[in-house]
Formats: structure tokens, C-alpha cells, sequence
């Protein structure tokens, strides 16, 4: 199987990899190097579970090919926290209760976190259409969007 | 009283929460080992055929594939908790002989090094079936005499009850109410597949196994039979789940024995994941029933009786469809005092993937038919629904016929009362609202479901405590988390009966060789059965606390008390002892002492108490697309007493969007044995874009024989939600539908045959 050398920065730290042409990013993030954060719900980018952020943006690592995040800066579930610090939207899916069974909170959280970074004050209905790439079998939902919208308010009082 | 707690009733966070959020939880999807094998399945292509001969030569000759294990050579020993006791039923089981029973029934297990080489290994076995012909339709199966889809045959489960007698009560009835109902192939659709597991056989002849099951215990159990161990040398390790439903409920379709098996052979850790399209296709999914009601009822409002026939399709293999069927009859004779009662239930066997339990467990089929009923009767006499139901309701005090049993908390009433002075019951449902285009409605259900199983099954629950020479404490259950939040709710019941902060109680994995025995997560037990058990065991720590402070504080124990972290004396407060400066007596510093405080308490639930709920739906029916929109929910649950408010909402909110999608977009679609819609894209489950507003009411009844007066709520929750929305479209538009999933084509259909 052919194989290709790639870089890429995850969660602030460059890695060398050595990558087939086949391999999901998905598999690379959590198979190689062991961020297992970045949940795998259907592999059909049906389930967003697998949301992660790639240059800022929310994209689908069981959809992505890793030679084709060669050179970017991909952020995790991982890498949002500093230190014992939660981010603000981990903080807030904790306590609007928007977490149950927590397959789907990552993938949820790194949406709300492009999402916010692209629009800092979305409205409830901005939320709910970003949140549905998401899918969630416990919550109903209606947590995980507080969670977004709080969070987001959150971090506009932190920048002012 | 209420106030008086510190951690009952008040909604602390999850104590997992921080590793769900910070991508730290570990799920059986996440676990790698050394040596890890990556092992798969073969599956049936066919509905129904008998496997004459299986060629692996070519798969084995490749250098990566370590063990393969055929039907012909995997254990056959493959029991469900239901049958440990009686030693029966092991024909009914997956893996157990030669013939497939429905298309994804699996053939063979591959381990191999890597997941490439497995999914090469698996492209070369060849498999010769002699074709068999299949049975799809439930009635087919029903009456097919030269076609035997088990040894015994087609028809799985018989059941016949008559409480009083309906002939009788027809002939008082005043009205007489007669339909056929269909239900759907619901899919649980957790968001992590079902069916991910690691077994790891070591040469000194332990097993561990890693499953993503919510029955840690008797996956222990089976495992030991099939593999012929003793249940010391097995060790089940439940870690972070991805969802259940009753999903991981059923005998992880063979897979937890699948692995064991190639693990055994090859000495090496095995790990298999089902994708998402094995889990649609491949693993248990809501029983399918036709429920033939016939309910009778005078024109002032007393029902009279109801007959009730339900056929059942368990589909090729049969785990929960005795109870399932069981759930059908008690819910439906526990909710109404209708004197005069027949049930018939039968469960037939088809080609079809097979049928478990899945939230609500045969209540939601069942209660969609029996409140329609209700809700044509409260037209055809010109009631008020909401007036029926409390004219006909099962009381606090009466007797529940099936459970045998006194009925000690019901707060339905309440749940109604609340519930309709919320959502305004009375105005909008006077009003004939909306235009001719979009016409609003608003519709009623209320449900009853059983709180764990105490009645029906073998059903223990256990619990240790330790405390810790800082005065800290470890509790130790096996009530596994599924994510409802269980492992947060019984440290708060742990909490307030040690008197030891919440934050100073850590709870354990679900580990088979630590955690004592528990019959698992399933049937709304563990804030009920699972708080008894802690609660329990935290009394017995908390007395030998009291009992070693007698000698510190030299007064008799009954005078003491805890609280706030000190045993304190009840008439002179200034005589206490903390609880960290007693452990540290009598553990350490009292060298004629050295002793840890640890409570522990196993046992079965005294009983087995119905909890309540009354859903209000409110739609929107656009008569020209047939669309139906969801606008609110109004949902009030009587759960005894909310031991963590916040979850039992979550489980409130939850179960309702599982019930709209019940209602109006679930169920797998069959053609000839093959399921046409096994991915999330043709299976629709609803997005955060599709909800209406969703307002939970907690009502607490108080229930005697609970742990601060708690029932269940998990499984309710979703129980009557179809029927409220289906009774919702009637008063909308005036046509009644009888076929689940209510889809757009039915509904214009239905206006159609109404003009």
C-alpha cells in the first residue's frame, strides 16, 4: 500500500506521519496518535460525532482523507482545555446537563466551538441548524443548544 | 422534610461529566491493546438457509488471520438471563446450529492483525447454503405448518389471561370500539453502534471481557457456561457506553462469545466493532405488533372491558419477547380499573432480524392502541378525554391485578392537573383552531410503566461502601450507566445517608470482579432498585459509624446522628466526633480497633412500583403536504421523588424526541429479509432543527418502598408520546390513524377516506 509522509498540528503540536493514501482521518486522530476523543458513530457523515475543527472550521474526520489535512491545524476535543482550565463550552455543556451518555458531546462541542469562532453571537435558531450535523439519541437536544448559546455568551464577556 | 437534605433532590453534575467533555472517557470503541487482533463477521446473505459447508482455507493462508471460529465450531451454550434459572429455551439462541434466520445472521468470526487483513480474509471465505424458503409476514408465520423457522416452530410465546369477564362487560357497554393497530420496527439508534467488544483470554485461563452491555453480570454468567469457566475465571468490565435503549440489553448478539472464543485460540486480545449498517441491520430492534383491540364503555364514561389479541414478531431469534409481550398485558390492566379484561398475546417467529427490548419494552405498542381507544371513546360520548381517564384511572390503594400487588404511590392526577393547567387542555382543546391549510390540535396519553422487575424476574441488586481513613468514601455498584446518570444519582443517595459530601464520594466502574452482583440497567431500576441497594448498604456503614463513635463519645448510638460530616450527640450537639476523626481512630490510631467501616447490602426490591405520566401534544397537520409538525410537548412524569431534578428532565426531554420519532419518522423498512434503510440517512431520527419545545413536569408521589420515596422514569418517558401525538392529529383533523410510524402519504389518505 502506497504510503506518503504528512504534517499536521494537532492541538498545538506538529506530528510527522507516515499515512496511506486510504486512511480516514479519523483512524489517523485516534489510531496513531491515540486522541480518542473523536468518536466514530457511522462513518457516513450522517452522526457528526466525528466533528472536528480543520483551520477553524467544522469538518467530518471519518470523511476526510488524512493526506488531505497535510499542513493544516486540526483541533480536537482534547485540545480545548487549558491545563485543568475546561473551555467555556465544555464549562457549559456540564452545567446546562446537555451531556448524558457523552458519545455525541464531543463532535456537538467542536461545532458549537467553529460555530461560535465564525459568528460569537448566534441566535437560538443559528444554533439549533449548526447542531443538526449533530445527532443525539439522549438529550433531546434542547440542553446542548442552551449549552452553545451560553458558552457563546460566555466568551464575549471574556473578550470584553 | 425535603428541605432538610443536602443531596437528595438537588441536581449535582454528573460525576463523569469533565472525562465526557473532555474527550477523556474511554468507550469499548476506544480501547486498544498489544496484540490487539481486529476481528469481524460473515454474515448471512439470506433470510433462511441451512449453511452445508464453510471453505476458509484461502482466509487462513493469509499471514495476518490468527483464529477463525465458524457457527460449526463457536460454543453452543448461548443463554439469556430469563432462562438461568430454568435451563430452557437454548435452541432459541444465536450461533446455536447450522441454519441462518434472518440476512446478517452471522456465520463466521475472523481475527486477524489488522482491520485491512481482516476485510481481506472475509472477502475470501466461501460459504455453500442450501436455500430454505423464508417467512416475512407475522401472520404467514402464524399459520405455515411446512415451514419451521425453530425446531419447535414458528410460534414463539403463547399468552392468554382473562381478568373478569368481557362478555359480560360488552354487553353493559353502551359503546362498543373495535380497531386494529400496527407498529413499528423501531430502531434504538444509540450513538455509539451496538456491539463493541474486547475479550482477552490469558494463558493463566482468565477471561476479560470489555462490553459495552448493560447486563455486566450475566454477560459474566453466559460467558462462563459458553466457554465452559467458572465465573471467577471471567471477568466482565463495562466501560463508558454510548447509549443503550435496551439496545445492550439482549446477548450482545453473539459477539461477547465470538471474541472470547478467538481470544481463547489465539492468546491475544480481540476486539470487534459493529459499524453503523450492523447495528441497523444486524442487532435486536422493537417487536412489530398488530394489536386488535375491542373496548366497550357506557355512555356516562365507566369502561366496561377490553379484549385485547396482539401478534408479536420477534423476528429469527427471541431474547425479551416473553416479557416484552408480559409489559403489553400489565401496563395495559394496570393503567384502567376496567373491570372486565382478555389478553391474548402471541409472538411468532419471522426471517427477519431479530427483536429485544428496546425503551418502554412493548408499553409504547401497546399504549398507542389502548389510548387511541380511550381517546375515540372520550369523542363518541362526548367527553373530555383528560375527564375519562380520571373517571377510569387505577388509584393509589387499589390492587394491580397482574403484579398482584397494592398500588402504594400513583401522583397521575396530579400529572394531568399540571400538565393541562400548563399547555391550557381546556381552552385549546374546545377550540377548533388553525385554518383550512394547517389545522391545530392538541391530544392527550398517559402511561404506566414498572419500575425494575422485581416480580418477573431474577432481579438483584448490590451495593459496598467503604469509608476512608480521611472520611471520604468509595462506593462499589454494578448498576452500569448508560449515561442516564445512575452512577451520579446513587452517590447522592449515598451522600445523604452517610452524611459525607458528595464531592467526598467516588463510585466505580462496572467491573464484575470488584463490583458486586447486580442484574444490570434495563426496566427504569437503578434510581429505585440500584438506590435501594445504596441506600441499604449505606445504612449498615452508617450504623458501625455510630456504633464505633458510642465508645468516643460516650453516649449510646440511637442518641446520635450524622450530619454535616460529624456524628454529633442529638441532645447536646456540642459532643460530636467528624467523621474523618473517627476513621482515623479506629482504622489507624486505635491499634485495638484497625478497622475500615464498610456497608454492604444485596437483595432483590420489595416491589416492583408503577410510575405515571400524562404527555399533552400539540401539532400542526398541513392538509395538503399530510405533513405533521410537532409544535409542544407537555410532559409530567410522576417519579416518586426526583433524586437529581436535572436528570430525570433529561430523561423527560429525551424520551419524548424518542417519541416523536416513534410517532412520525422511525422504523426499519423491510423487503424480502433485506432492510432498505440501515444508515441514518433513510432511518430518520430527529435533528436539534426538528424539536418543538419540550416542557418537563416532575411530580412526586412519594413512593413508600423507594429510596427517599423514588421510581423510575427512564423508560416511560417515551412510552405514551406516540399515542398523545396520534390522539393530537385526530382532534386536528378529525381522521384517527392506526399505523406507526403516521407518515405524510397516511395522513392525506386518511383526509381522502374521510370527505
Amino acid at each position: 500500500m502506497k504510503k506518503k509522509n504528512i504534517w499536521m498540528n494537532v492541538n498545538g503540536e506538529w506530528h510527522d506521519l507516515t499515512v496511506t493514501l486510504q486512511d480516514r482521518l479519523i483512524d489517523t486522530l485516534r489510531d496513531q496518535i491515540g486522541l480518542t476523543g473523536t468518536k466514530e458513530g457511522c462513518g457516513e457523515g450522517e452522526c457528526g460525532a466525528c466533528t472536528i475543527n480543520l483551520n477553524g472550521k467544522a469538518v467530518l474526520a471519518c470523511l476526510m482523507l488524512s493526506v488531505q489535512a497535510d499542513g493544516a491545524q486540526v483541533t480536537t476535543i482534547e485540545g480545548l482545555q487549558n491545563g485543568t482550565d475546561l473551555h467555556p463550552l465544555q464549562t457549559a455543556f456540564l452545567t446546562e446537563s446537555a451531556v448524558q451518555c457523552g458519545y455525541c458531546t464531543p463532535g456537538m462541542i467542536m461545532a458549537g466551538h467553529a460555530l461560535i469562532k465564525q459568528n460569537p453571537d448566534p441566535d437560538k435558531t443559528t444554533v439549533k441548524t449548526c447542531l443538526a450535523n449533530n445527532l443525539c439519541r439522549c438529550t433531546g437536544y434542547e440542553q446542548p443548544v442552551k449549552a452553545v448559546l451560553k458558552a457563546a455568551g460566555e466568551m464575549r464577556r471574556k473578550i470584553k | 422534610m425535603t428541605d432538610s437534605y443536602t443531596a437528595v433532590g438537588k441536581s449535582f453534575q454528573r460525576i463523569d461529566g469533565i472525562d465526557k467533555v473532555t474527550g477523556a472517557a474511554k468507550y469499548a470503541t476506544d480501547l486498544r491493546f498489544e496484540n490487539m487482533l481486529y476481528a469481524g463477521l460473515l454474515r448471512s446473505p439470506h433470510a433462511h438457509a441451512k449453511v452445508t459447508c464453510i471453505n476458509t482455507s484461502a482466509a487462513e493462508k493469509l499471514p495476518g488471520v490468527k483464529a477463525v471460529a465458524t457457527i460449526f465450531d463457536v460454543p453452543k451454550v448461548v443463554q439469556y438471563w430469563f432462562f438461568l434459572r430454568t435451563e430452557k429455551k437454548k435452541e432459541q439462541m444465536f450461533l446455536h446450529d447450522n441454519i441462518v434466520r434472518f440476512i446478517g445472521d452471522p456465520v463466521l468470526a475472523i481475527a486477524a492483525t489488522s482491520k485491512e487483513m481482516l476485510k481481506k480474509a472475509l472477502s475470501l471465505v466461501t460459504v455453500e447454503y442450501e436455500l430454505l424458503k423464508s417467512i416475512q409476514d407475522p401472520h404467514t408465520a402464524l399459520t405455515e405448518t411446512k415451514v419451521n423457522i425453530h425446531k419447535k416452530g414458528n410460534i414463539a410465546f403463547k399468552v392468554n389471561k382473562e381478568f373478569g369477564n368481557v362478555h359480560e362487560g360488552f354487553k353493559a357497554a353502551d359503546i362498543i370500539v373495535e380497531n386494529t393497530y400496527h407498529t413499528s420496527k423501531q430502531k434504538h439508534a444509540s450513538l455509539e453502534p451496538i456491539g463493541t467488544c474486547v475479550a482477552s483470554f490469558q494463558s493463566n485461563g482468565k477471561l476479560t471481557v470489555y462490553s459495552s452491555t448493560q447486563l455486566p453480570h450475566w454477560s459474566q454468567h453466559y460467558l462462563a457456561m459458553a466457554l465452559g469457566l467458572s465465573l471467577n475465571k471471567v471477568r466482565v468490565i463495562k466501560p463508558f457506553t454510548g447509549g443503550a435503549f435496551g439496545g445492550r440489553c439482549g446477548v450482545i448478539h453473539g459477539l461477547e462469545v465470538m471474541c472470547s472464543y478467538l481470544s481463547r485460540q489465539t492468546l491475544q486480545p480481540v476486539k470487534m466493532s459493529f459499524t453503523r449498517e450492523e447495528d441497523f441491520s444486524a442487532t435486536e430492534s422493537r417487536h412489530p405488533m398488530t394489536i386488535r383491540m375491542k373496548t366497550g364503555a357506557t355512555k356516562e364514561g365507566m369502561i366496561t372491558a377490553n379484549k385485547v389479541e396482539i401478534l408479536s414478531d420477534t423476528g429469527g431469534y427471541g431474547t425479551h419477547y416473553i416479557g416484552v409481550i408480559a409489559d403489553c398485558m400489565s401496563t395495559g390492566i394496570g393503567l384502567y380499573n376496567i373491570p372486565n379484561y382478555s389478553f391474548s398475546g402471541t409472538v411468532v417467529y419471522t426471517n427477519k432480524s431479530p427483536c429485544g427490548a428496546l425503551r418502554g419494552y412493548g408499553n409504547p405498542q401497546m399504549n398507542f392502541a389502548q389510548e387511541s381507544q380511550i381517546d375515540i371513546i372520550a369523542r363518541k360520548i362526548g367527553m373530555d378525554p383528560m375527564a375519562l381517564k380520571l373517571k377510569n384511572y387505577r388509584r393509589e390503594g387499589e390492587m394491580d391485578p397482574v403484579l398482584n400487588e397494592l398500588i402504594l404511590s400513583n401522583g397521575l392526577k396530579e400529572c394531568l392537573e399540571k400538565g393541562a393547567r400548563s399547555c391550557g387542555w381546556e381552552e385549546k382543546r374546545l377550540r377548533q383552531a388553525g385554518n383550512d391549510l394547517i389545522k391545530k390540535g392538541i391530544g392527550l396519553s398517559i402511561m404506566l410503566h414498572g419500575t425494575g422487575a422485581a416480580r418477573a424476574l431474577p432481579d438483584p441488586g448490590s451495593a459496598t461502601i467503604m469509608i476512608n481513613s480521611d472520611g471520604t468514601a468509595n462506593l462499589h455498584t454494578a448498576a452500569a450507566d448508560e449515561g442516564q446518570g445512575n452512577r451520579t444519582v446513587l452517590a447522592q443517595i449515598a451522600s445523604e445517608i452517610l452524611g459525607i459530601e458528595f464531592d467526598n464520594i467516588s463510585v466505580s466502574e462496572t467491573d464484575t470482579d470488584i463490583t458486586p452482583l447486580d442484574c444490570g440497567t434495563h426496566g427504569s431500576r437503578q434510581a429505585y432498585c440500584g438506590g435501594l441497594s445504596v441506600r441499604n448498604a449505606a445504612m449498615d456503614a452508617r450504623q458501625k459509624m455510630l456504633n464505633h463513635a458510642q465508645k468516643y463519645l460516650k453516649v449510646e448510638a440511637n442518641q446520635l446522628i450524622i450530619k454535616n460530616g460529624h456524628i454529633i450527640e442529638k441532645s447536646n450537639p456540642d459532643n460530636n466526633i467528624s467523621i474523618k476523626d473517627l476513621m482515623q481512630k479506629i482504622q489507624i490510631q486505635d491499634m485495638g480497633v484497625c478497622e475500615q467501616v464498610i456497608g454492604s447490602a444485596s437483595g432483590i426490591a420489595p416491589a416492583m412500583p408503577g410510575y405515571y405520566g400524562a404527555v399533552f401534544a400539540e401539532v400542526e397537520v398541513n392538509t395538503q403536504t399530510g405533513r405533521v409538525k410537532v409544535i409542544k410537548l407537555t410532559s409530567a412524569y410522576d417519579v416518586g421523588k426526583a433524586i437529581n431534578p436535572d436528570m430525570v428532565r433529561g430523561q423527560i426531554v429525551g424520551g419524548g424526541v424518542m417519541g416523536i420519532g416513534f410517532a412520525l419518522t422511525e422504523g426499519l423498512q423491510l423487503k424480502d429479509g433485506h432492510i432498505l434503510n440501515p444508515n441514518f440517512t433513510d432511518y430518520r431520527i430527529l435533528r436539534s432543527c426538528d424539536i418543538p419545545e419540550i416542557e418537563p413536569i416532575i411530580v412526586e408521589s412519594n413512593e413508600p418502598t423507594g429510596p427517599f420515596g423514588a421510581k423510575g422514569i427512564g423508560e416511560g418517558s417515551m412510552v405514551n408520546v406516540a399515542s398523545a401525538i396520534s390522539n393530537a392529529i385526530c382532534h386536528a383533523t378529525g381522521v384517527r390513524l392506526t399505523e406507526l410510524s403516521i407518515t405524510p402519504e397516511q395522513i392525506l389518505q386518511s383526509i381522502k377516506n374521510s370527505r
